[in-house]
């Protein structure tokens, strides 16, 4: 086990083994020529990869811990919806239509009248919410990022029962 | 020389010949709202370049690409269009 371990520490050591490794003296010659590119060729990237990632995973490690936790105000968001500019009262009157046939699907699939489950719903959720995104971008930033921040809270509710009913 | 009555006569067809056509409606937001609108209905369109009112909630929306569609809403509250 212990033989196991150092072996296995020595592996992932690197280039150190391939110095240390004993075998190679009783190669010939030419061994040498071809231990070295081997020892040389992992380095290179060895080299570049923490160069080049390590940066970015703390910063988006910070940007997750910085991220306020998912919060879900169903009544601040309709009523932003309802009183942005961005969107004309045809867009907005087409959006409720969509909203309201969806909020039927899900109620169908909650008292087991319709086909696949709820998950099935999840992919004209997602479509919709894009719909909705891709109308307000533009006009109300704030208003996209808020319905964008809270997708998937909204989805939790829709997907379960209890809460869906309670929203009802 | 002629009399005005008779100059007038000539006129006005030439005035009607260079007039420009008048635009049925010029408000932007309401053109991209029809444009939206039609988008989200899934009614080839592209982008609405005038409109015409009906009544309330009620347009003649021309498209791009020369189609027109009657934008209101229906008695159930929906938004609809039918291609014209």
């Amino acid at each position: 086990m212990c033989c196991a371990a150092i072996g296995l520490l020595a592996l992932a050591a690197g280039c150190a083994t391939v110095v240390d490794a004993p075998p190679t003296p009783a190669v010939p010659s030419a061994a040498p020529v071809v231990i070295a590119p081997t020892a040389v060729e992992p380095k290179q990237p060895a080299a570049i990869a923490p160069t080049t990632v390590r940066p970015k995973q703390p910063v988006k490690a910070v940007r997750e811990a910085a991220k306020p936790a998912p919060t879900l105000d169903i009544a601040g968001l309709t009523e932003r919806l309802r009183s942005t500019s961005a969107i004309g009262l045809f867009t907005k009157l087409a959006l409720k239509n969509q909203m309201d046939d969806l909020l039927q699907q899900v109620r169908a699939q909650h008292q087991g009248r319709g086909a696949g489950g709820v998950n099935a719903l999840r992919q004209p959720y997602d479509m919709l919410v894009l719909k909705v995104l891709a109308v307000l971008q533009d006009g109300d930033p704030p208003l996209a990022r808020m319905i964008s921040g809270s997708r998937e809270a909204i989805w939790g509710i829709l997907a379960d029962p209890v809460k869906f009913n309670a929203l009802a | 020389m002629f009399a005005p009555a008779r100059a007038a006569t000539l006129l006005f067809p030439l005035a009607m010949l260079f007039a420009a056509p008048v635009p049925a409606a010029e408000d932007p937001a309401l053109l991209r709202d029809l444009t939206t609108v039609l988008m989200l209905l899934a009614k080839p369109c592209g982008d609405v370049v005038s409109a015409k009112r009906q009544a309330d909630n009620d347009h003649i929306a021309t498209c791009k690409d020369g189609s027109r569609y009657r934008v209101f809403v229906n008695a159930e509250g929906r938004a609809t269009a039918q291609k014209l």
